[in-house]
């Protein structure tokens, strides 16, 4: 078991600020708190190997997860274990077995070229020039790093930034990734790169990959698991096609009809989505999805069809709105 | 923005300012301790007057008086904008500010007023306190005198604001201007009556420092306060003190003007 | 690779990181020779124009608390020499740590298997700043040759194992007001501070008398980063007094220590 969390909870001592001329001079001296729970009794397991998407809205409490299983935060509650360690005690041997990569702080040095954070890095890990030269170069061959090594960082576009921070984030070649949003900001093209990246760097190397991101194509295209989080406890822990099946007992057929339909005469197949136009869609029972298809050519001047799941999003938004 | 439409937008950015240096309480404190750095020089000369007696007509409690006066206007002149025009103006942060209707002059000035007045709510009571306890504070001044130091402090403020923002316009061209104002600095903290007061210099350096612009924003407030100047010689130092502006004020807009072209067409 | 190093590895790990750290720094000024000459050319103003402005106390008087004009020199060249350290190894770390905590830079350094306070303390180095600590020992060597004293071996030791005891002291302080800036105070507030309090140590303690005096040795111990060594040179300190300096600044480096990590346990929310 690589990442064990029970009962997580941690709560966040935030300050009172009040409106008004009085009020602020009175802040100078006595300061009135109150407590947030980011995090409210969370617990799940992660497999060595397992690539597991984290999805929740903004606040839900998925960044403070992630930094109490990277020691950066205290749980106030509960137990959170990596790899066998208790992260917020920080022992050496676990600093050296992850990383953490967050996409909107940066590590590299800005002045300078990549290069050097990656020789700073090898220095801070310990890593042995063979060893070194090995990672470096698998990592510069999937991330397409060549052409960037000798530019200054502050030269890097966003996309290619994000690339250099991967690099220098696993030059050690840790066994678990903690990727709090890494693809925040890039375009279609960069977030393709890193996904595809993640992908092979985790079956080649056997890591465990923990993603958090806003973007839902990243974590289908990564996670065959998702945890589903809001207002600090879970919603949902499992496979992603179960997720889709539990929280989507249905399909959409998409058609593209000769002439107008009367809505009343498509009833029978399944319940309108949207129709614009010609373009029309039906919500049909998952169980009967092909004998309404069926029904549908046979009864509907059809000019084309397609079957489609929902889309992931409308889903979690479901979960969301399921107290 | 209009020249007219400037009062009116001072007292909201005035409450802003306020309100972000009430929030770092910590700085607060900071900001207290290094406004008594003076006392350092008045502990020295404290020190001489012990072995000496007097010093040129100074003794330990005239030290005192001036040293406290000179700590409470130099809180108040300081104006701490030239770091903030070269961050702006290289590293391109002086765009966002451009693109609000105001003059960025006016956004540092009104965070430098905003500190000020926070410190000076806790410093100028604190003083007070300590001058009626203390006996050696002594201001032998009229009600109207003390106003028209009071004026003084602000012109001095005024003329520390248009001299840094003046140097500051340089760095559209160099990157060395911090050094050059630092330079600028060193010169006036001697001559500003900062070290001495001014009447120990030897004659002939105090008729030089008196022409220059660092007495007005140390040496002539207080010098005003503690009794030591008559109506010709406060005329005179209001002079001194209004030419210097006008002639940073002039020189910072033709500098500002050309820099911003010169800014806009870098494109930066 | 495991957790378990020898101590000696340790120790080279740390120097290469230093050596590396401080390659970057260089790396890092392109207007590196522009900037140094310029900052010599600064310097070397500030301390003539120092040493000159000190002899508008002694216009009144031929002492001040028994110190003559050289004597005041040499303690004012260890005030350079003293901020000239500053400025070249501790100002550039300070300056940053706003920055670590605003930025969360702070969360990557935290998650590397190297030891926090050596990454905030000891990252930077101002590459302009190296010849100023020279300059400052001139004007040491300057006030020396004026009053004709040629301090013996035995000062000179003293006066090195008193400097460097200075060194430790200024980097424990430093290190202890760094670490509140964790709990949301600018570090430009702060530099400013200890800008402040070495600031005091350009005239003998015995220049400020009394309280001040007792406040500047035994609370804030300025005494130790100039007046004593100077003492040490002018052959009016002895040995025990190298002995509190040393207890002195491993005191406090100590409590420096001590506190930092005490802040990381606020800064990660450990028993809140």
């Amino acid at each position: 078991m690589t990442v064990e969390v029970d009962g997580l909870v941690k709560h966040y001592r935030v300050q009172r600020r009040e409106p008004g001329f009085g009020a602020s001079l009175r802040g100078l001296f006595a300061r009135r708190y109150h407590t947030v729970p980011a995090v409210d009794g969370v617990s799940f397991r992660i497999d060595a190997g397992e690539i597991v998407g984290f999805l929740g809205p903004n606040g839900a409490g998925k960044t403070t997860t992630l930094k109490c299983l990277a020691g950066l935060l205290h749980p106030t509650a509960g137990r959170a274990r990596v790899l066998g360690f208790t992260p917020h005690e920080r022992e050496r041997a676990f600093l050296r077995q992850f990383t953490l990569v967050m996409g909107q702080r940066n590590q590299l040095l800005w002045d300078l070229p990549a290069m050097e954070t990656f020789l700073v890095n090898q220095a801070i890990y310990g890593v042995p020039e063979p060893q070194f030269r090995a990672a470096l170069d698998e990592l510069v061959a999937l991330l397409e790093l060549e052409p960037l090594l000798d530019k200054q960082v502050r030269q890097l576009s966003l996309g290619e930034r994000m690339r250099c921070e991967l690099a220098a984030s696993l030059l050690h070649q840790p066994r678990v990734l903690f990727l709090d949003e890494p693809t925040l900001g890039l375009d279609v093209t960069a977030q393709a790169t890193i996904r595809d990246f993640v992908r092979t760097y985790s079956a080649r190397q056997g890591a465990t990959v923990l993603l958090t991101s806003h973007y839902m194509a990243d974590v289908t295209a990564l996670a065959s698991r998702i945890l589903v989080i809001d207002g600090g406890t879970m919603r949902y822990d499992g496979d992603l096609r179960a997720l889709v099946e539990r929280h989507a007992p249905y399909r959409l057929l998409r058609l593209t009809l000769d002439c107008q339909v009367q809505p009343a005469d498509m009833a029978a197949v399944g319940d309108l989505e949207s129709a614009d136009g010609l373009a029309v869609t039906l919500r049909v029972p998952r169980a009967a999805t092909k004998e309404r298809a069926a029904l549908a050519l046979s009864s509907l001047p059809v000019a084309d069809v397609a079957i489609e799941d929902p889309s992931v999003e409308d889903i979690i938004r479901q979960v969301f709105t399921q107290r | 923005m209009t020249t007219r439409a400037v009062p009116r937008v001072y007292p909201a950015l005035l409450r802003a300012a306020w309100g972000s240096a009430v929030a770092y309480r910590g700085q607060v404190v900071l900001w207290l301790l290094t406004s008594l750095f003076p006392l350092i020089m008045m502990a020295v000369w404290l020190s001489v007057v012990e072995e000496a007696g007097t010093a040129g007509g100074f003794d330990g409690p005239d030290f005192v008086s001036y040293y406290v006066a000179a700590a409470v206007t130099n809180h108040f002149t300081v104006a701490w904008v030239s770091w903030q025009w070269d961050e702006d103006i290289r590293t391109g942060g002086l765009s966002v500010k451009l693109l609000k209707p105001l003059d960025p002059f006016h956004h540092h000035a009104i965070e430098q007023l905003g500190k000020k007045l926070l410190i000076g709510a806790v410093l100028l009571p604190a003083v007070a306190a300590a001058a009626a306890v203390v006996s050696s504070i002594r201001y032998p001044v009229g009600p109207g005198t003390a106003a028209v130091a009071a004026v003084a402090v602000v012109a001095g403020f005024g003329l520390n604001l248009v001299m840094a923002s003046a140097f500051s316009m340089l760095s559209f061209w160099s990157t060395q201007v911090h050094n050059l104002y630092q330079l600028w600095w060193g010169v006036g903290f001697f001559l500003s009556g900062w070290v001495a007061p001014l009447e120990l210099f030897p004659p002939t350096l105090r008729r030089v420092a008196v022409l220059l612009p660092f007495r007005s924003s140390l040496g002539f407030p207080v010098e005003i306060v503690t009794g030591r100047l008559d109506g010709r010689a406060i005329a005179a130092g209001f002079a001194v003190t209004g030419a210097w502006s006008a002639g940073f004020l002039f020189v910072y807009r033709v500098l500002w003007r050309r820099g911003l072209r010169r800014y806009e067409a870098v494109g930066a | 690779m495991t957790g378990s190093q020898a101590p000696g590895l340790r120790a080279g790990t740390y120097l290469r990181l230093l050596g590396i750290f401080y390659r970057n720094s260089l790396l890092n000024e392109m207007e590196y020779r522009l900037k140094f000459w310029a900052n010599v050319g600064l310097s070397l103003f500030w301390l003539v124009w120092a040493a000159l402005s000190v002899r508008v106390y002694f216009r009144f008087t031929g002492t001040i608390a028994g110190w003559a004009y050289h004597e005041v020199l040499v303690v004012m060249g260890l005030f350079f020499t003293v901020n000239g350290i500053h400025q070249a190894l501790i100002a550039p770390n300070l300056a940053r740590m706003t920055e670590y905590v605003q930025k969360g830079t702070l969360d990557y350094l935290l998650t590397k298997p190297v030891d926090s306070q050596f990454l905030v303390s000891l990252r930077h180095i101002g590459v302009h700043n190296w010849a100023d600590p020279l300059l400052g020992l001139g004007l040491v060597g300057y006030g020396l040759a004026r009053g004709g004293t040629a301090p013996d071996a035995g000062a000179v030791g003293l006066f090195a194992v008193l400097l460097a005891a200075a060194t430790v002291l200024l980097y424990g302080v430093s290190l202890l007001l760094q670490t509140l800036t964790i709990w949301s105070v600018s570090s430009r507030g702060m530099d400013d501070v200890i800008e402040g309090l070495l600031e005091t140590g350009r005239f003998p303690v015995s220049f400020y008398g009394g309280a001040v005096q007792g406040l500047l040795t035994a609370v804030v111990p300025v005494a130790f980063m100039t007046t004593f060594p100077a003492e040490a040179l002018l052959g009016r300190a002895g040995w025990p007094v190298a002995v509190l300096a040393v207890t002195v600044s491993a005191t406090i480096f100590l409590a420096a220590s001590v506190f930092w990590r005490f802040a990381l346990r606020s800064y990660t929310g450990a028993g809140s």
